[in-house]
């Protein structure tokens, strides 16, 4: 099993790079049919992270850049820009006679109106971008300014689709509250593809644009929803369906799916995600660093990797993982500072007090809280309650619906562990910061544990200011040495994303992200 | 009565068949710790391993866990919620039933009402949304599954109830002067007993299916061994390790078919006309 | 029945009236139950980021979710009363349109299975009356047996995996065909090929059900004096098959169908989830995951009021079958 997961990652490394360029032979026409788990809750991209709005309203809106397979940065709706010395000043200039879909030009003015009325108050990730605006200027139809109150390191990479959509001024700047207004079943946009018709609970249609900057090659994109992801896999074997994302696809099909000839399967994860538990710190014996430590030797990470992963994950290595090489340091490596050892594990929970009873058991009940919908936490929550029972820790499982989860959690919060998945949004400072950041309780998706250390609060406001990768490095590297030896957070695994289509789609994941320019894909008859 | 009784059950084959599979899937649930060569819950490095991998007769799951001891295990749960909801079923079903159906008027109007807003609304559905938004464990599963699991007996012994009180010998009675407690009890009754005991033993293998729908949609309680639970693991695995499917699946399978059987052989047995 | 049609109108009306009680009880019952339930359904309409406050507090507003739950009790039963069922949190759409686009689905579905199951039934707990404990009955009954034993979302993969994936025959997923757009008979046989596999999964414990309850009640009837006294004068056995046995055997099985409506649309939810099948019953099961009570609530005071229509008319046909119930 090692070796298995040894040869993947070397797998990963291998299929990392960009499958083949757009190709010269690419042929006009044809239907692509990618598989979603459940109906979109609007079109509407500017106002949610979800990820179903994003596969299909990705490719109906446009971000001001995109982010190829690589992870570098490309020119979309901006042809280019320009950063200040200082960091604080981003100078854009728009692509020339790009059309919305209703046939009218986009603006300057309509970048500005979308990120002071629409991504700025309500999109969940530019938000942190945007609180950290001082102005925004369009001063000609197509150049833009925004000047930062602070440097923002990951600033760029907010702007892309997924993060920022940039939205038609002359639909939703009529005063209407933008989270209900009528257009958004209705999207207008710059992108590739235009929205045509939504069955709900059956399908999202959407047809070429015609007036697109790039060529388009397909004639129609079709999102079919299928809830089970056993039949996802299903109709992309049996050839109903052309394409199933990461988010999409369940991780333990993956194997079957890379010995099929009419599939392939792109490894490798541009966009770091990582799943780890919240130790609830307010819950005696959690509140004793020697405890957490203690549980984060007696959990089998590497266990948990290849059983609830279908080891398409990396076992963690430190508090924000190696899916940012430069973000990552040795002196808080986990494989050196917390190797799976039940045996030091029970040495430090003696040393804690809690001494085992007569049948061996020690004096703790811990809850495991996890969303019953997703079935690598249940897996990966059975495996941690035999790790902790093989250390006289007695864990019950809880697993919940998704708002009885975030109740439990971050609202009240009342629960000893809970295993959740983060992504980074592309930059730690992104998505990652939250995990550990001092966070009352209240707000969903923050730290839950509890935890709360000014120095490391400090640290990662720092990291996100400071421009360069190395001087940020160091940074991380200081804070992961407390986080690691304080604990309140122990990460499980990093992500290893798994992207599968038919042979027949070509030109297909020239973007980071799989949901990203189907412009560029074509069929084969 | 009863030796004819038992002589007739006795005689159909279905029945004694069903009677066979009950007391095995009840002798397995008792002897369960004794039977299963391992915890169920405990996992392995054998992952995915098929049947015949040395030390595990059916297999393991994704987590390595033994099937076989998951299997012999989760008879208890299974057992445990169809026989105590069907009981809670019937018992609430007859007392509804036969008030309702013999005394009509508006004791029957509103039982009927009561019967009607259980029997409007899914009990699927229902349990469900009380399993989705409370929390599942065996107890509440239980007392889900009975209360809502009521209306199909107290339906049928109603519709038998309201047809029987204007029978002549009902009628008989009535004259005799017997009381009413005694006509629902000892007349009407007794004639109701056969669909009763078919609606009952339905009743067990619909709880235990019901427990089993709720479990493949995640909603068991994972902290005991379940037959559903294993279904719903078994979904995401199900094109690579058949086993993980198939053995829960059948073990739900030959209990509910012993129920079944053996309410089949009672139904006969209980019902003379069908010696014609 | 033999009075004439007017008592069996006002009994149809009142039946009827006391719909309305019943239909506020589903809506109470429901809406009590979600309100009592742990989590803020606003929760689960935002992405896996932190939202922001305003949006939260506009959301809430907007769903009038800051309002005490008995001001929200009552406004709902208000606008039921007026037609209304109000606005989908997750969708963001009028509920009677979302229902509205997949009702047809549904009944389809539920049709197909019902007629299937009532056909196939029937047949099957004839054949095994006929000839009670004959070699034909054991296998009737074997089959009505482990149809009623095994459970539909188990066969529902059995079959996904044998006819979709091993054989290729029929599709595994959804209600029509994405690639190809279909018109016309193509299309309406498009759509029957989609059906097949779900309408069998969803029809098969009907169909035992039917089958064992038609071969006790045929049994029953086949054993009385006046089918005894049918034979005797000589009638055809088929005649006296169809026209004394049938006729009092159809009793279970209008009961069966009218009575399982209510179970035949919640395993239908099932089944749609397994099959991807754009109904009515998995709008349900996303509605409960999501929180998204209008739709929860309109759905069920919809199903409640389809399933008293239904008991009604099988009340009715019940008393024009068997002429011993009077109203």
């Amino acid at each position: 099993m090692w070796t298995r997961a040894a040869a993947l990652f070397v797998a990963v490394l291998l299929v990392a790079a960009p499958s083949a360029a757009a190709p010269i032979e690419a042929q006009r026409g044809g239907t692509a049919v990618t598989a979603i788990g459940g109906d979109p809750e609007t079109l509407n991209l500017g106002i949610t992270t979800g990820y179903a709005v994003g596969a299909v309203a990705g490719s109906i809106f446009s971000g001001l850049v995109w982010v190829d397979a690589r992870g570098d940065l490309k020119p979309d709706l901006a042809a280019s820009w320009t950063v200040s010395p200082d960091g604080l000043t981003y100078t854009f200039e728009l692509r020339r006679n790009v059309k919305w879909h209703d046939g009218r030009p986009f603006t300057a003015q309509d970048v500005k109106f979308t990120m002071e009325q629409v991504t700025g108050p309500f999109h969940g990730r530019f938000r942190t971008a945007f609180a950290n605006f001082e102005r925004i200027v369009a001063s000609s139809p197509n150049t833009l300014t925004v000047t930062l109150k602070k440097p923002y390191a990951p600033f760029l990479r907010l702007l892309t689709v997924f993060d920022c959509p940039i939205l038609p001024r002359h639909i939703y700047g009529s005063g209407e509250e933008i989270p209900r207004h009528p257009r958004n079943n209705d999207p207008v946009g710059t992108g590739p593809f235009k929205f045509r018709e939504w069955v709900r609970g059956d399908r999202v249609v959407l047809e070429r644009n015609p007036d697109y900057w790039n060529p388009v090659y397909l004639d129609r994109m079709v999102f079919r929803i299928i809830p089970s992801a056993a039949l996802r896999v299903t109709a992309l074997e049996v050839g109903e369906v052309d394409h199933i994302a990461d988010f999409y696809l369940p991780k333990t099909d993956v194997d079957r799916l890379r010995k099929n000839p009419n599939i392939r399967v792109r490894l490798g994860q541009p966009i770091p995600s990582m799943g780890f538990i919240f130790i609830n710190t307010r819950k005696p014996p959690l509140d004793n660093p020697k405890v957490r430590q203690a549980l984060a030797l007696a959990i089998n990470r590497v266990q948990i990797v290849t059983q609830a992963m279908g080891s398409l994950a990396r076992p963690a290595r430190g508090p924000f993982g190696d899916g940012f090489k430069w973000a990552f340091s040795i002196d808080s490596d986990y494989n050196r500072l917390y190797p799976h050892s039940p045996e030091r594990a029970n040495a430090l929970l003696d040393e804690a007090g809690l001494a085992r009873g007569a049948g061996g058991e020690r004096a703790v009940r811990l809850r495991i809280v996890y969303d019953a919908a997703r079935a690598p936490l249940v897996a990966a929550a059975a495996i941690m309650r035999d790790n902790l029972r093989a250390v006289g820790i007695t864990a019950d499982l809880q697993p919940m619906d998704r708002a009885v989860m975030i109740d439990r959690v971050y609202t009240r919060p009342d629960y000893e562990i809970t295993v959740q998945t983060f992504t980074s949004g592309g930059d730690p400072a992104i998505g990652y910061h939250r995990i550990y950041a001092s966070a009352p309780p209240g707000t969903p998706f923050v730290n839950a544990t509890g935890y709360s250390n000014p120095e490391v609060d400090r640290l990662l406001t720092q990291a996100a200011e400071v421009p360069s990768r190395e001087a940020r490095g160091k940074i991380y590297a200081q804070v992961s040495k407390t986080l690691a030896a304080e604990m309140p957070v122990l990460m499980l695994f990093d992500e290893i994303g798994v992207d599968a289509a038919r042979t027949t789609l070509k030109g297909i994941w020239i973007g980071a992200e799989a949901r990203d320019r189907w412009d560029a894909v074509w069929a084969q008859k | 009565m009863g030796r004819e009784f038992a002589r007739r059950f006795f005689r159909s084959r279905a029945g004694v068949l069903g009677l066979c599979l009950v007391a095995l899937v009840i002798g397995v649930a008792i002897a369960a710790p004794a039977l299963a060569p391992r915890d169920p819950h405990t996992t392995s490095l054998v992952t995915k391993g098929p049947p015949g991998t040395p030390g595990y007769p059916l297999g393991t799951d994704d987590l390595g866990r033994d099937i076989l001891s998951g299997v012999l295990w989760g008879s208890r749960a299974s057992l445990t919620v169809g026989v105590c909801a069907a009981a809670t079923a019937v018992t609430l079903g007859i007392a509804i039933g036969a008030t309702s159906g013999y005394y009509g008027g508006w004791i029957d109007a509103l039982l009927g009402r009561v019967t009607e807003l259980f029997q409007v609304i899914p009990r699927f559905v229902l349990a469900l949304l009380v399993v989705a938004l409370f929390g599942s464990g065996l107890w509440k599963l239980v007392l889900v599954i009975g209360i809502l699991s009521w209306p199909q007996a107290a339906r049928v012994v109603r519709g038998q109830f309201m047809a029987l009180r204007g029978a002549a010998y009902v009628d008989a009675a009535r004259v005799l002067g017997l009381r009413d407690a005694r006509i629902i009890f000892s007349e009407i009754l007794p004639n109701v007993v056969a669909p009763v005991v078919v609606i009952a033993s339905l009743d067990v293998a619909a709880a235990i299916l019901l427990e089993a729908s709720l479990g493949f949609f995640g909603l068991g309680d994972p902290n005991l061994a379940s037959w559903g639970m294993m279904l719903n693991n078994a979904q995401a695995h199900f094109r690579q390790a058949w086993w993980m499917s198939v053995f829960p699946g059948l073990a739900i399978s030959i209990t509910v078919l012993g129920f079944n059987l053996l309410g089949d052989g009672l139904n006969d047995a209980a019902n003379p006309r069908l010696d014609a | 029945m033999t009075t004439g049609s007017a008592p069996l109108w006002r009994y149809a009306a009142g039946r009827l009236a006391q719909a309305v009680p019943l239909l506020l009880g589903v809506i109470v019952v429901n809406f009590l139950l979600v309100s009592a339930a742990p989590g803020d359904p606003v929760t689960t309409l935002l992405g896996e980021y932190p939202a922001p406050p305003e949006y939260v507090a506009q959301l809430r507003q907007e769903y009038g979710l800051d309002r005490p739950a008995p001001v929200r009790l009552a406004l709902y039963a208000w606008n039921v009363a007026r037609g209304q069922l109000g606005y989908s949190f997750a969708y963001r759409l009028p509920v009677a349109r979302l229902v509205a686009e997949r009702l047809g689905n549904t009944i389809l579905l539920m049709a197909t299975a019902l007629s299937l199951a009532a056909v196939v039934g029937v047949t099957l707990g004839v054949i095994a009356a006929r000839r009670p404990r004959s070699a034909l009955d054991s296998a009737s009954t074997g089959v009505a047996l482990a149809g009623y034993s095994i459970p539909d979302f188990w066969l529902a993969q059995l079959l996904v995996l044998l006819f979709a994936v091993f054989l290729g025959w029929l599709p595994a997923q959804g209600i029509r065909s994405v690639r190809v757009e279909h018109t016309g008979l193509a299309a309406a046989l498009d759509v029957a090929r989609h059906l097949v596999l779900p309408a069998a999964a969803l029809s098969f414990r009907y169909m035992a059900l039917i089958s064992r309850l038609t071969r006790a009640s045929m049994l029953e009837v086949m054993g009385q004096d006046f089918i005894l006294a049918a034979r005797a004068r000589g009638v055809p056995e088929l005649s006296v098959l169809v026209s004394h046995g049938l006729r009092n055997a159809a009793l279970p099985v209008v009961t069966v169908i009218g009575y399982n409506f209510a179970f035949v649309l919640a395993g239908s939810a099932l089944v749609e989830t397994v099959f991807g099948w754009p109904g009515v019953g998995r709008l349900l099961y996303d509605a409960i995951l999501q929180r998204d009570t209008p739709v929860l609530l309109g759905i069920l005071v919809m199903v409640s009021a389809a399933v008293v229509v239904v008991n009604l008319l099988t009340d009715l046909l019940y008393a024009a079958l068997d002429p011993r119930v009077r109203y």
